[in-house]
Protein backbone atom coordinates (compact mmCIF):
# COMPACT_ATOMS: atom_id res chain seq x y z
CA UNK A 1 0.00 0.00 0.00
CA UNK A 2 2.71 2.48 0.69
CA UNK A 3 4.20 1.52 -2.53
CA UNK A 4 1.18 2.33 -3.95
CA UNK A 5 0.61 5.83 -2.19
CA UNK A 6 3.86 6.90 -3.35
CA UNK A 7 3.57 5.89 -6.95
CA UNK A 8 -0.06 7.74 -7.10
CA UNK A 9 0.41 10.71 -5.20
CA UNK A 10 4.52 10.80 -4.86
CA UNK A 11 7.30 11.36 -2.22
CA UNK A 12 5.66 14.65 -0.69
CA UNK A 13 2.44 15.62 0.22
CA UNK A 14 2.89 18.92 -1.17
CA UNK A 15 2.50 18.27 -4.92
CA UNK A 16 -0.74 16.62 -4.17
CA UNK A 17 -2.31 18.85 -1.93
CA UNK A 18 -0.73 21.91 -4.14
CA UNK A 19 -2.72 20.03 -7.41
CA UNK A 20 -6.04 19.46 -5.53
CA UNK A 21 -5.37 23.42 -4.31
CA UNK A 22 -5.41 24.38 -8.53
CA UNK A 23 -8.21 22.43 -9.15
CA UNK A 24 -10.49 23.68 -6.21
CA UNK A 25 -9.29 27.47 -7.10
CA UNK A 26 -9.53 26.41 -10.80
CA UNK A 27 -13.24 25.10 -10.85
CA UNK A 28 -14.13 27.70 -8.22
CA UNK A 29 -12.58 30.60 -10.53
CA UNK A 30 -15.04 28.87 -13.32
CA UNK A 31 -18.22 28.66 -11.84
CA UNK A 32 -17.80 32.19 -11.20
CA UNK A 33 -16.56 33.85 -14.44
CA UNK A 34 -19.42 31.84 -16.07
CA UNK A 35 -19.59 32.63 -20.14
CA UNK A 36 -17.79 35.85 -19.17
CA UNK A 37 -14.55 36.04 -21.98
CA UNK A 38 -11.68 36.60 -19.20
CA UNK A 39 -11.87 32.68 -18.20
CA UNK A 40 -11.60 31.45 -21.98
CA UNK A 41 -8.74 33.66 -22.83
CA UNK A 42 -6.44 34.15 -19.56
CA UNK A 43 -7.58 31.09 -17.01
CA UNK A 44 -5.33 28.79 -18.49
CA UNK A 45 -2.39 31.17 -17.49
CA UNK A 46 -4.07 31.47 -14.10
CA UNK A 47 -3.53 27.75 -14.36
CA UNK A 48 -0.01 27.54 -15.29
CA UNK A 49 1.12 30.35 -12.48
CA UNK A 50 -0.99 28.24 -9.85
CA UNK A 51 1.24 25.04 -11.48
CA UNK A 52 4.38 27.04 -10.89
CA UNK A 53 3.90 27.80 -7.61
CA UNK A 54 3.03 24.09 -6.76
CA UNK A 55 6.22 23.40 -8.09
CA UNK A 56 7.92 25.77 -6.00
CA UNK A 57 6.56 24.87 -3.03
CA UNK A 58 7.58 21.26 -3.67
CA UNK A 59 11.01 22.56 -3.91
CA UNK A 60 11.67 24.45 -0.46
CA UNK A 61 12.86 21.58 1.98
CA UNK A 62 15.81 22.02 -0.44
CA UNK A 63 16.43 25.35 0.10
CA UNK A 64 15.51 24.79 3.79
CA UNK A 65 18.06 21.68 4.50
CA UNK A 66 21.13 23.94 2.93
CA UNK A 67 20.16 26.91 5.05
CA UNK A 68 21.00 25.06 8.04
CA UNK B 1 1.20 18.08 -35.20
CA UNK B 2 2.54 19.37 -31.95
CA UNK B 3 0.27 17.54 -29.73
CA UNK B 4 0.92 14.37 -31.77
CA UNK B 5 4.45 14.45 -31.85
CA UNK B 6 4.73 15.65 -27.75
CA UNK B 7 2.50 12.92 -27.23
CA UNK B 8 4.78 10.00 -28.54
CA UNK B 9 7.98 11.38 -27.50
CA UNK B 10 6.17 12.18 -23.76
CA UNK B 11 4.75 8.47 -23.79
CA UNK B 12 8.05 6.77 -25.44
CA UNK B 13 10.48 8.41 -22.30
CA UNK B 14 7.67 8.10 -19.54
CA UNK B 15 7.43 4.29 -20.81
CA UNK B 16 11.12 3.74 -21.61
CA UNK B 17 12.83 4.27 -18.38
CA UNK B 18 9.47 2.49 -16.30
CA UNK B 19 10.28 -0.47 -18.43
CA UNK B 20 13.96 0.22 -17.57
CA UNK B 21 13.61 0.15 -14.22
CA UNK B 22 11.44 -3.04 -14.22
CA UNK B 23 14.11 -4.39 -16.30
CA UNK B 24 16.55 -3.63 -13.73
CA UNK B 25 14.66 -5.90 -10.97
CA UNK B 26 13.65 -8.72 -13.25
CA UNK B 27 17.15 -9.38 -14.10
CA UNK B 28 18.74 -8.95 -10.67
CA UNK B 29 16.01 -11.29 -9.58
CA UNK B 30 16.62 -13.93 -12.55
CA UNK B 31 20.29 -13.89 -12.12
CA UNK B 32 20.88 -14.15 -8.30
CA UNK B 33 17.51 -16.91 -8.17
CA UNK B 34 15.84 -18.63 -10.61
CA UNK B 35 15.37 -17.22 -14.14
CA UNK B 36 11.98 -18.99 -14.58
CA UNK B 37 11.00 -17.89 -11.23
CA UNK B 38 11.30 -13.87 -12.04
CA UNK B 39 9.87 -14.46 -15.62
CA UNK B 40 6.93 -16.26 -14.02
CA UNK B 41 6.19 -13.32 -11.61
CA UNK B 42 6.93 -10.61 -14.46
CA UNK B 43 4.30 -12.66 -16.39
CA UNK B 44 1.61 -12.59 -13.86
CA UNK B 45 2.33 -9.23 -13.01
CA UNK B 46 1.59 -8.15 -16.88
CA UNK B 47 -1.72 -10.28 -16.85
CA UNK B 48 -3.17 -8.48 -13.89
CA UNK B 49 -1.68 -4.95 -15.65
CA UNK B 50 -3.52 -5.99 -18.73
CA UNK B 51 -6.68 -6.46 -16.13
CA UNK B 52 -5.54 -2.75 -15.26
CA UNK B 53 -5.88 -1.80 -19.31
CA UNK B 54 -9.69 -3.01 -19.53
CA UNK B 55 -10.45 -1.27 -16.36
CA UNK B 56 -8.73 2.02 -16.80
CA UNK B 57 -9.74 1.94 -20.65
CA UNK B 58 -13.04 1.08 -22.12
CA UNK B 59 -14.73 0.89 -18.38
CA UNK B 60 -13.70 4.20 -16.94
CA UNK B 61 -12.49 6.97 -19.70
CA UNK B 62 -14.93 5.76 -22.34
CA UNK B 63 -17.73 6.36 -20.60
CA UNK B 64 -16.94 9.74 -18.95
CA UNK B 65 -17.87 12.76 -21.22
CA UNK B 66 -14.91 14.76 -22.70
CA UNK B 67 -14.85 17.48 -20.51
CA UNK B 68 -14.98 15.85 -17.34
CA UNK B 69 -12.42 13.13 -18.73
CA UNK B 70 -9.92 16.35 -19.73
CA UNK B 71 -10.04 17.70 -15.82
CA UNK B 72 -9.64 14.10 -14.67
CA UNK B 73 -6.70 13.03 -16.41
CA UNK B 74 -5.09 16.78 -16.60
CA UNK B 75 -4.81 16.46 -13.03
CA UNK B 76 -3.90 12.62 -13.25
CA UNK B 77 -0.92 14.31 -15.59
CA UNK B 78 -0.25 17.07 -13.18
CA UNK B 79 0.14 14.44 -10.42
CA UNK B 80 2.93 12.41 -12.32
CA UNK B 81 4.77 15.22 -14.14
CA UNK B 82 5.48 17.52 -11.02
CA UNK B 83 6.45 14.81 -9.57
CA UNK B 84 8.59 13.47 -11.79
CA UNK B 85 9.53 17.66 -12.50
CA UNK B 86 10.76 17.84 -8.64
CA UNK B 87 12.63 14.71 -8.36
CA UNK B 88 13.91 15.88 -11.82
CA UNK B 89 15.13 19.42 -10.41
CA UNK B 90 16.75 17.84 -7.48
CA UNK B 91 18.76 15.58 -9.50
CA UNK B 92 20.21 18.00 -11.56
CA UNK B 93 20.94 20.48 -8.72
CA UNK B 94 22.79 17.83 -7.05
CA UNK B 95 20.34 18.12 -4.18
CA UNK B 96 19.31 13.86 -4.61
CA UNK B 97 21.30 11.06 -6.25
CA UNK B 98 21.22 11.29 -9.60
CA UNK B 99 18.72 8.42 -11.56
CA UNK B 100 20.54 5.10 -12.05
CA UNK B 101 18.70 1.95 -13.13
CA UNK B 102 22.00 0.12 -13.09
CA UNK B 103 22.31 1.00 -9.11
CA UNK B 104 19.10 -0.21 -8.58
CA UNK B 105 20.14 -3.58 -10.27
CA UNK B 106 22.69 -4.39 -8.30
CA UNK B 107 21.16 -2.93 -5.38
CA UNK B 108 18.17 -5.29 -5.98
CA UNK B 109 20.90 -8.06 -6.12
CA UNK B 110 22.24 -7.72 -3.06
CA UNK B 111 19.27 -7.92 -1.20
CA UNK B 112 17.96 -11.20 -3.18
CA UNK B 113 21.60 -12.46 -2.29
CA UNK B 114 20.93 -12.24 1.30
CA UNK B 115 18.03 -14.62 1.12
CA UNK B 116 18.20 -17.44 1.78
CA UNK B 117 18.73 -20.11 -1.69
CA UNK B 118 15.71 -21.77 -3.65
CA UNK B 119 14.90 -25.40 -2.55
CA UNK B 120 15.14 -27.15 -5.85
CA UNK B 121 12.30 -28.15 -7.00
CA UNK B 122 9.96 -26.21 -5.66
CA UNK B 123 8.59 -22.55 -6.53
CA UNK B 124 11.12 -19.83 -5.25
CA UNK B 125 8.22 -17.67 -4.06
CA UNK B 126 10.77 -14.73 -2.88
CA UNK B 127 11.92 -14.16 -6.38
CA UNK B 128 8.77 -14.41 -8.18
CA UNK B 129 6.72 -11.85 -5.59
CA UNK B 130 9.80 -9.05 -6.16
CA UNK B 131 10.22 -9.76 -9.60
CA UNK B 132 6.31 -9.25 -10.08
CA UNK B 133 5.99 -6.63 -7.72
CA UNK B 134 8.30 -4.44 -9.62
CA UNK B 135 7.12 -4.98 -13.26
CA UNK B 136 3.36 -4.23 -11.32
CA UNK B 137 4.09 -0.74 -9.72
CA UNK B 138 6.29 0.32 -12.49
CA UNK B 139 3.40 -0.90 -14.95
CA UNK B 140 1.06 0.49 -13.35
CA UNK B 141 2.48 3.95 -13.76
CA UNK B 142 2.85 3.12 -17.54
CA UNK B 143 -0.95 2.26 -17.75
CA UNK B 144 -1.70 5.24 -16.18
CA UNK B 145 0.30 7.72 -18.12
CA UNK B 146 -0.58 6.10 -21.29
CA UNK B 147 -3.87 6.49 -20.87
CA UNK B 148 -4.00 9.61 -20.01
CA UNK B 149 -1.47 10.80 -23.05
CA UNK B 150 -3.91 8.97 -25.31
CA UNK B 151 -7.28 10.20 -24.02
CA UNK B 152 -6.32 13.52 -25.53
CA UNK B 153 -8.13 14.89 -28.65
CA UNK B 154 -5.48 13.18 -30.84
CA UNK B 155 -6.77 9.95 -29.59
CA UNK B 156 -4.21 6.89 -28.57
CA UNK B 157 -2.57 6.68 -31.89
CA UNK B 158 0.80 8.50 -30.92
CA UNK B 159 0.89 7.39 -26.63
CA UNK B 160 0.53 3.89 -27.84
CA UNK B 161 3.17 4.42 -31.02
CA UNK B 162 5.44 5.64 -28.33
CA UNK B 163 4.90 3.30 -25.92
CA UNK B 164 5.71 0.52 -29.01
CA UNK B 165 8.97 2.46 -29.83
CA UNK B 166 9.74 2.39 -25.72
CA UNK B 167 9.41 -1.16 -25.25
CA UNK B 168 11.28 -2.11 -28.56
CA UNK B 169 14.46 -0.19 -27.55
CA UNK B 170 14.07 -1.71 -23.89
CA UNK B 171 14.19 -5.01 -24.59
CA UNK B 172 16.69 -4.51 -27.45
CA UNK B 173 18.73 -2.86 -24.69
CA UNK B 174 18.23 -5.72 -22.12
CA UNK B 175 19.85 -7.96 -25.13
CA UNK B 176 23.27 -5.84 -24.94
CA UNK B 177 22.76 -4.90 -21.05
CA UNK B 178 25.45 -3.45 -18.48
CA UNK B 179 27.32 -0.87 -20.13
CA UNK B 180 24.56 1.17 -22.19
CA UNK B 181 22.47 1.10 -18.89
CA UNK B 182 25.51 3.30 -16.91
CA UNK B 183 25.29 5.64 -19.65
CA UNK B 184 22.05 6.29 -19.99
CA UNK B 185 21.34 10.18 -18.86
CA UNK B 186 18.21 8.62 -16.78
CA UNK B 187 18.20 11.97 -14.71
CA UNK B 188 17.87 14.22 -17.99
CA UNK B 189 15.68 12.50 -19.74
CA UNK B 190 13.05 12.01 -16.35
CA UNK B 191 13.36 15.76 -15.77
CA UNK B 192 12.58 15.74 -19.96
CA UNK B 193 9.30 13.67 -19.11
CA UNK B 194 8.39 16.19 -15.91
CA UNK B 195 8.13 18.69 -18.82
CA UNK B 196 5.84 17.04 -20.90
CA UNK B 197 3.54 14.83 -18.40
CA UNK B 198 3.37 18.58 -16.67
CA UNK B 199 2.61 20.79 -19.88
CA UNK B 200 -0.22 17.94 -21.26
CA UNK B 201 -1.34 18.30 -17.76
CA UNK B 202 -1.67 22.09 -17.47
CA UNK B 203 -3.08 21.80 -21.07
CA UNK B 204 -5.71 19.35 -20.63
CA UNK B 205 -6.96 20.44 -17.35
CA UNK B 206 -7.59 24.00 -19.30
CA UNK B 207 -9.17 22.67 -21.67
CA UNK B 208 -11.69 20.86 -19.76
CA UNK B 209 -12.35 23.35 -17.69
CA UNK B 210 -13.36 25.78 -20.96
CA UNK B 211 -10.20 27.84 -21.62
CA UNK B 212 -8.91 28.69 -25.06
CA UNK B 213 -5.29 28.31 -25.58
CA UNK B 214 -3.88 30.84 -27.64
CA UNK B 215 -2.29 29.08 -30.76
CA UNK B 216 -4.76 25.84 -30.19
CA UNK B 217 -2.12 22.76 -29.53
CA UNK B 218 0.70 24.81 -30.16
CA UNK B 219 0.77 26.07 -26.77
CA UNK B 220 1.87 23.21 -25.63
CA UNK B 221 5.05 24.35 -26.81
CA UNK B 222 4.99 27.44 -25.07
CA UNK B 223 3.62 25.82 -21.84
CA UNK B 224 6.51 23.59 -22.27
CA UNK B 225 8.81 26.09 -22.56
CA UNK B 226 8.09 28.04 -19.58
CA UNK B 227 8.02 25.21 -17.54
CA UNK B 228 11.51 24.65 -18.52
CA UNK B 229 12.58 28.06 -18.05
CA UNK B 230 10.85 28.04 -14.33
CA UNK B 231 12.21 25.05 -13.63
CA UNK B 232 15.86 25.55 -14.45
CA UNK B 233 15.81 28.33 -12.54
CA UNK B 234 14.67 26.35 -9.67
CA UNK B 235 18.21 23.89 -10.59
CA UNK B 236 20.18 26.94 -10.62
CA UNK B 237 19.45 28.15 -7.67
CA UNK B 238 19.40 25.12 -5.60
CA UNK B 239 22.79 24.37 -6.49
CA UNK B 240 24.19 27.64 -6.04
CA UNK B 241 22.99 27.07 -2.70
CA UNK B 242 24.61 23.70 -2.42
CA UNK B 243 27.77 25.70 -3.78
CA UNK B 244 27.39 28.08 -1.31
CA UNK B 245 27.04 25.75 1.89
CA UNK B 246 28.68 22.09 1.63
CA UNK B 247 26.00 19.47 2.76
Amino acid sequence: MRALRKLVLGETWTLPLGVLATLALALILHELAGDTAWWRHAGGFVLLACVLAVLAASLAPAWRRRER
Amino acid sequence: MTAFLLTLIGAALAVGLELLEAMAIVLAVGSTRRPRDAVIGALGAVALLALAVVVVGPLVLARLPLEPLQVVIGTALLLFGLEWLRKGVLRLAGARAPSNSLQEYLDEREAMEALPPPEPGRPDWPARVVAGKGVLLEGLEVVLIVAALGAGPQGLAPAVAGAAVAVVFVIGLGLVLHRPLARLPESHLKYAVGIVLSCFGVFFLGEGLGVDWPGGDAALLYLALVLVAAAQAQVTAISARHAQVPA
